[in-house]
């Protein structure tokens, strides 16, 4: 079992790095959590303690309009010892959480389905990783341990969706609904995943079973275990706080209406911060509208790779979601590296790569220039986020250029290797 | 012309390695003679007073007369518990404060009628425990809600060592005069350290509650500060000018505003001269401001503490020090004098000194560039590195492909008579382009990584061990850098058994990622520390340029040793050593002090050093080594 002792190496050592950091800069999770890059209203761990403090004390985490998160992490980290007195328990909680989503990434990537699935067969197979050197991308990524160092609650998002996706390659279509539900239930975004993850779900379906299904069918029936999962998931929350509408209008209004105009790495907060208010309906319609439209168009056009449909799709998410994160560029990254067999036909990954780390650089020190040294203002910060959304769509576009050229490819077999340059 | 162009356009030679290697010193150049065209008329601005709730120098100075008896009263009591508390220890050369003439300011501060506190601290660096007590008092403003305050610093010790008796006193009878005036609308903190370094750090750190444990809380707190004006007398007789310090910790600077008042107020209405970075002859030709100019940046790229001022900086306080220097007819009491109309000045602020630069570099009191002016100098040669890593990346997706060129070339012309052959022979050269020429990056990768992370070690070495072994250390380091470079290249040349052989590709990753991440951070850094971010990018210029050797055994060996024994005397240990031999400081004191700028006043220029510099440095080395093996 060479493979699994590989395996156990790599995160066994993800797992010590992390723990080595918090025990030798013990300030350092605090640092990150309170970083605007890494912890945005929806996700601050920060957050979560006050609606913790709340909910332990029998008041409604949602007063004081400070918490938004879900209401069934509540219970969960109740259950966890006091963070002030004992914070390792809850940091090796969200070790493990990591390590969980790692071997979820590396499910995905054994199955082969971003290789060869039913209705595509990438050219070049020999060109690819196996499942733990695409978990080590993950696991040793910055942005990843930075992440999971800042104990932000995206992570339960990232578990949910890696999951579906896991779940839905491995021929599992019921659970992949669940997994999708969970993630939906927790930041609402992820429902979005729906149509392609139920086509990923479908293909398998037809490619490994006899038995042939209609297409309409299957659909309605997996939105249906959708739907009943969430609506589960809502009635639970509905016992533990008590009043549906105050926790629907604080968790999901909130990520729906953008009321924080906190900064992150995103491009909402800026542009509703100058925004007036007659207009903010509209804009946010146009907003939202413009981050779904992506779901249909995509689908679409790469019918034949649902899977690439949710990478990029969850790439679209860090760029263009009301509250981005680093975490959300570091799934994205994290799906990736399952296209292992794209990378000779992208043509800007250097350009990409140099735009996000001059831009994590940056932005770090614009942000001080502005909140700490008084020197700077919000132009400089938001014009760092700007390059880095800029680095990741640049990233975006060339996978799925080099995606559309590798279906090319393969319906052109006489034409293979033209126009293919590296740069 | 325009074929001359497309030859050029064509030649891969060119594109790939002469083109770069022309801009990269092109930028390095321009960037260079950027910064010496600074000091031109053209390129320089007048001062001038952007916050008009300033109105510096309009208002009367009341602070005379009677006061200065008051000030030989206070001065004499003073005196006489110093001597007192020497004579019984027989300290002649230490300058120590007696903890009578302390509690003699906290009795006077009293009797003044202010609300009177002391903290007490302790730091330890490089195994030397610095400890001393500030004492504070406050003025309720009468005017004011306590929710904005000024500070007045007297610390015992000035930032030469010299016992500070004047300035304490002054500050002492200001206290006291300003106690009486009904109009302040601010606070008025009076703060009194044992020294220059310490004491104003453990006041502001627990006066924003960001202390360490060896630090106290303070008992007593105002609103929030507005400026700060540390005082300077350390010596008997008049003075002649005015000397305003102002560089903070890590290149921050106050903001123009502040320094330009104090301009204002010293030469305008008290009639004193103004210096600044001791240019105390300054005739304002183009040699004076430059001169003025590169002490200037000096001081920032270091980004130590040049007074008490600078610990207030990095909480967006602005603060200067006046100093008195040099013999004239000027008395304390036109210093204090300068200090009353400052303070009447800061009180009339409406809101935080925000309107003028807070990055510039100045060049003569009434003389300075801002940020838009110079920071294209700095990015110029940050962009060097870019360029080059870049054209790097793209020669090594070239070379690979060109390769295969040739040979297909050769054998279509052979079979040229069989067409059919021909085209079978291209489909099958185009099956294997499929598998494109791909990079071999993971060396590469790990390496440039694993470099950047042993910076770590010699930046904790310099910052934790005992003051004693810096010297050692030092002789360490530079023996280290010697051999270190030369076992990489030997180890990534030969493999050594442990790893397969690099190959050409690999060595122009390396470099391509290494200047990347020089660049990153050098551009990074000209934002915050523009001195420091040209001083470094200048010192690792030659790296863009330093590359594997090729040609006959003899010509490499004896190219690549020369090129590493120069290199080595670029290397940051030499270059430390080099500095202190020309200025004749020992390198210990430079270190203690640098590890001292770590452990309390939050300087970075040792992480910039280690993490940045040197590890671009050691793969520029790695480099020029593997050429001789």
């Amino acid at each position: 079992m060479a493979v699994d002792r590989r395996m156990i190496g790599v995160f066994g050592v993800a797992f010590v790095l992390r723990l080595l950091l918090i025990c030798l800069f013990p300030s350092l999770p605090d640092l990150l959590t309170g970083r605007v890059e890494v912890s945005t209203p929806v996700n601050s761990f920060k957050r979560l303690q006050e609606g913790l403090y709340l909910y332990t004390r029998n008041v409604s985490p949602y007063d004081g309009g400070v918490f938004h998160q879900a209401p069934l992490l509540l219970p969960l980290f109740s259950l966890l010892p006091d963070i002030h007195s004992n914070p390792v328990p809850t940091a090796i909680f969200y070790f493990i959480v990591d390590l969980v989503n790692a071997y979820a990434l590396v499910t995905i990537s054994e199955s082969g389905q971003s290789i060869q699935s039913r209705l595509h067969s990438a050219v070049r197979k020999h060109i690819q990783w196996d499942g733990v050197s695409v978990a080590a991308w993950f696991l040793f990524n910055p942005f990843t341990i930075a992440t999971c160092l800042a104990r932000s609650t995206s992570v339960f998002t990232t578990s949910g969706i890696l999951f579906a996706v896991s779940n839905a390659v491995g021929g599992n279509s019921v659970n992949a609904m669940l997994a999708l539900g969970f993630a939906s239930y927790l930041s609402l975004y992820p429902a979005l995943l729906f149509i392609p993850l139920v086509l990923v779900c479908y293909d398998r379906h037809l490619q490994y079973s006899n038995k042939s299904s209609k297409a309409v069918g299957y659909v309605l029936q997996h939105a249906a275990i959708l739907a009943a999962s969430v609506v589960g998931l809502l009635a639970l929350s509905y016992l533990i706080t008590g009043n549906f509408w105050e926790f629907i209008s604080a968790t999901y209004g909130f990520h729906l209406l953008v009321p924080d105009l906190t900064p992150n790495v995103g491009l909402w907060w800026y542009f509703f911060i100058e925004m007036f208010d007659s207009f903010r309906e509209f804009f946010i319609g146009v907003f939202w509208l413009h981050l779904a439209s992506y779901v249909g168009g995509l689908t679409a056009r790469l019918r034949r790779q649902p899977l690439f449909v949710i990478a990029s799709l969850l790439g679209v998410f860090a760029i263009f979601k009301p509250y981005p994160s680093i975490s959300d560029a570091s799934l994205y990254f994290a799906m990736l590296p399952l296209y292992r067999h794209l990378f000779p036909l992208m043509r800007y990954t250097f350009f990409a790569v140099s735009a996000i780390l001059y831009s994590s650089l940056l932005g770090p020190a614009f942000y001080h220039l502005w909140i700490y040294a008084g020197s700077g203002n919000a132009n400089f910060f938001y014009a760092i986020t700007l390059v880095w959304s800029l680095g990741l769509s640049i990233l975006l576009a060339d996978s799925i250029f080099s995606a559309l050229h590798d279906e090319w490819e393969q319906d052109h077999p006489d034409e293979q290797g033209v126009e293919v340059k590296q740069v | 012309m325009t074929a001359a162009i497309r030859n050029l356009r064509e030649n891969p030679r060119f594109l790939f390695t002469r083109l770069p290697n022309i801009l990269s010193f092109l930028c390095i150049v321009v960037g260079v003679a950027w910064l010496l065209l600074l000091p031109l008329d053209d390129n320089s601005r007048r001062t001038y007073i952007s916050e008009n709730a300033l109105l510096p120098g309009q208002v009367h100075a009341y602070f005379t007369g009677s006061e200065q008896n008051i000030f030989r009263g206070y001065k004499q009591e003073l005196q006489a518990l110093l001597n007192e508390g020497r004579e019984t220890e027989n300290q002649e050369t230490e300058v120590e404060v007696t903890p009578a003439a302390s509690n003699k300011v906290h009795s006077i501060l009293q009797a003044a009628g202010l609300k009177v506190a002391t903290q007490k601290y302790e730091y330890t660096s490089a195994g030397i425990t610095h400890q001393g007590e500030n004492i504070y008092g406050i003025i309720h403003a009468p005017r004011g809600d306590a929710t904005e305050a000024i500070v007045l610093v007297a610390a015992w010790k000035t930032a030469d060592d010299e016992l500070n008796l004047k300035g304490v006193t002054l500050a002492l009878t200001l206290a006291r005069y300003f106690k009486r005036w009904s109009l302040w609308s601010k606070d008025i903190i009076f703060l009194f350290t044992p020294d220059s370094k310490t004491g104003t750090q453990a006041w502001v750190d627990a006066y924003h509650d960001l202390h360490p444990e060896s630090v106290q809380p303070l008992p007593l707190k105002s609103g929030a500060l507005q400026g700060a004006v540390v005082i300077e007398y350390p010596f008997e007789h008049h003075f002649q000018k005015l000397h305003i310090v102002y560089d903070g910790v890590n290149g921050q600077l106050p903001n123009l505003d502040l320094f330009n008042t104090a301009v204002a107020i010293a030469g305008g209405q008290m009639g004193i001269g103004a210096n600044l970075q001791e240019m105390w002859e300054h005739n304002d030709s183009y040699e004076a401001r430059l001169q003025t100019m590169m002490r200037g940046m000096t001081k920032q790229g270091l980004g130590y503490a040049t007074g008490a001022h600078s610990s207030f900086m990095p909480y967006h306080i602005d603060a200067i020090t006046l100093q008195p220097k040099g013999e004239g007819w000027e008395d304390e009491m036109a210093l204090g004098r300068t200090i009353e109309s400052m303070c009447r000045s800061l009180n009339n602020l409406l809101e935080h000194l925000h309107q003028s630069f807070f990055f510039y570099l100045l060049m003569h009191s009434n003389r300075f560039v801002s940020i838009g002016t110079y920071l294209p100098s700095a990015m110029l040669i940050a962009g060097n590195f870019t360029i080059m890593a870049i054209a790097l990346w793209m020669r090594t997706g070239y070379y690979p492909e060109s390769k295969p060129d040739t040979p297909t070339g050769e054998k279509s012309k052979s079979e040229k008579p069989t067409k059919t052959g021909a085209k079978k022979i291209e489909k099958e050269t185009k099956m294997n382009e499929t598998a494109l020429p791909e990079r071999l990056m993971a060396l590469p990768l790990t390496l440039v990584t694993g470099l950047h992370l042993l910076g770590l070690v010699p930046l904790w070495t310099f910052n934790n061990i005992f003051h004693q072994y810096f010297t050692t250390a030092t002789y360490i380091f530079v023996v280290v850098d010697i051999v270190l470079p030369l076992f990489l290249a030997a180890l990534l040349s030969n493999g050594l058994g442990v790893s397969k052989p690099i190959i050409p590709q690999q060595y122009l990753l390396i470099k391509s990622f290494a200047l990347l991440l020089l660049g990153l951070a050098l551009s990074t850094l000209a934002t915050l520390n523009f001195s420091l971010s040209f001083m470094i990018g200048l010192l690792c210029a030659p790296l863009s340029f330093i590359g594997r050797l090729q040609g006959p055994a003899a010509l490499r060996y004896g190219v690549s040793s020369l090129g590493l024994v120069l290199l080595n005397l670029l290397s940051p240990p030499m270059v430390l050593l080099g500095v202190c031999w020309y200025t004749g400081v020992s390198v210990e004191s430079v270190l203690t002090q640098a590890a001292f700028g770590w452990d309390v006043w939050g300087m970075w220029t040792q992480v910039v050093v280690w993490c940045v510099w040197w590890p671009a440095w050691l793969i520029g080395c790695v480099q020029l080594g593997s050429s001789i093996f």
